[in-house]
């Protein structure tokens, strides 16, 4: 019975730990709207070049998809393709702004 | 004593899988990413040599991320085979078959390595785990040097190293390195095997090269190279890849060359859909060996092939090839409807 306990233990601590990950992260302090368009425009048009230059080597766009899909794609294709952890981020953010 | 296991420990063992399971499933659901189904539904029509037969393949792929850096992935793939009765006349009849393409579990470090166990693709040249896809690849037929490297199965039970080893913004150099296992389980079959790959991916220019190396590790052991070389500039949809591959049984290179009728890679719109495609192939053949899964006799091919990107990711492509052998020339036709999917693997994924 105490390793039943333990393992729920520890198995109910890791659910947790995961939860608080994927929480999303606290925003930043708002700056002026058109900075802030400006530089989504230039990491979505990085996204994009990252996009053409690592998957469209073998494949299009795929239709929408959304966010939680994207990430799993990526995380699929970062083994796959060898994507880095910045192209994983720019591509999530031209995939699914 | 089977008959003398206390009821106690069966129930809790029970109880323990239960928990696993719920909390298994809950740390899924927990993710900001979501378990997904991908992958491929192909019709194949094929006219060689005038034996014609049908091929309808299904290759779902599963792919669930398990925090930042776990990731389990799997491929199969269920392909029917129909034929003539006695090749060119009589009634169709035909089977189905099975494979188990891959099932691994991945731990991505960091950028610079991923460590993978497990039943993996082998990572020999780049046709079998980039292009190998039905969804992918532009000719239904692969190159006659495919088994080169990879032999029957294309997969490796074992583990193996991957990675971007040096990333600039101009430059990358990418590795793999691998072990695999010999292994006769039924749909699980691989070699005895050690080899790696490696390349330099210059992105701005589109431009990858790389070279492949194995040592097949029975049978008495032998080894296998091979280089590839993709370019995609930037500029125009235009794509070449090609390979060269060398082992004991026979060399070989094929080069391929895709150009989408489009200004730009983001047109989609009318003739921008379609994609005139060729591919030239050289083998020469060297000792023969039942395990080398090659031709005995030189042969040449030269194969062009048109795609057309229809809306909701489906795909058109037919094809026409020449196969030029010391023994006769032959002509190849091949007609493809692929369709390519993906979706969520659990409820409420796509939110």
């Amino acid at each position: 019975m105490k390793t039943l306990i333990a393992v729920f233990a520890i198995l109910s601590l890791s659910t947790f730990c995961l939860r608080i990950a994927a929480r999303p992260q606290t925003p930043a302090p708002a700056q002026k709207s058109h900075t802030l368009s400006q530089s989504k425009a230039k990491l979505s048009q990085e996204g994009e070049r990252r996009f053409q230059a690592n998957c469209g080597r073998c494949h299009n766009s795929p239709d929408s998809l959304s966010p939680r899909e994207v990430k799993a794609v990526l995380q699929h294709m970062r083994v796959r393709a060898m994507l880095s952890a910045e192209d994983e981020r720019l591509i999530l953010n031209y995939l699914a702004p | 004593m089977k008959g003398d296991y206390p009821k106690d420990a069966i129930v809790n063992k029970i109880v323990v899988a239960l928990l696993v399971a719920f909390s298994c499933a809950s740390a899924l659901f927990a993710q900001s990413s979501t378990p997904i189904l991908s992958g491929g539904m192909q019709f194949v029509g094929t006219s060689n040599a005038g034996v014609d037969f049908f091929q309808p393949v299904i290759s779902p792929v599963l792919a669930a991320p398990v925090g930042d850096h776990w990731l389990i992935e799997s491929r199969g793939e269920l392909q029917g085979f129909f034929a003539r009765e006695d090749g060119t006349t009589g009634p169709y009849q035909g089977q189905f078959f099975t494979t188990f393409d891959y099932a691994q579990l991945d731990y991505i470090a960091n950028s610079h390595l991923t460590i993978t166990v497990g039943r993996f693709l082998t990572p020999f040249n780049i046709y079998n785990e980039r292009y190998g896809p039905a969804w992918i690849r532009n000719f239904q037929d692969p190159a006659i040097i495919y088994t080169i490297g990879t032999r029957s199965t294309a997969s490796s039970d074992g583990f193996m190293l991957r990675g971007v080893a040096v990333a600039h913004e101009n430059w990358e150099w990418n590795y793999t390195a691998y072990f695999s296992a010999l292994s006769n389980i039924k749909n699980l079959q691989s070699g005895r095997a050690a080899g790696g790959r490696t390349g330099i991916f210059l992105p701005i220019k589109g431009i990858e090269i790389g070279v492949s190396y194995q040592r097949f590790l029975q049978n008495g052991d032998y080894s296998a190279q091979g280089s590839y070389l993709v370019w995609q500039p930037p500029s125009i949809p235009f794509d070449v890849r090609a390979e060269y591959a060398h082992s004991p049984g026979g060399q070989g290179y094929w080069l391929e060359a895709a150009y989408r009728l489009a200004a730009n890679r983001r047109n989609t719109a009318g003739l921008a859909r379609l994609q005139p495609v060729a591919r030239i192939q050289q083998f020469s053949a060297g000792t023969p060996s039942p395990n080398a899964f090659l031709p005995s006799r030189d042969t040449n091919r030269v194969d062009f092939g048109l795609n057309y990107y229809l809306p909701h990711e489906v795909r058109l492509n037919g094809s026409y090839g020449r196969q030029f052998t010391p023994g006769g020339n032959s002509n190849i036709w091949n007609f493809q409807i692929t369709y390519r999917f993906l979706f969520p693997a659990w409820p409420g994924g796509s939110k």
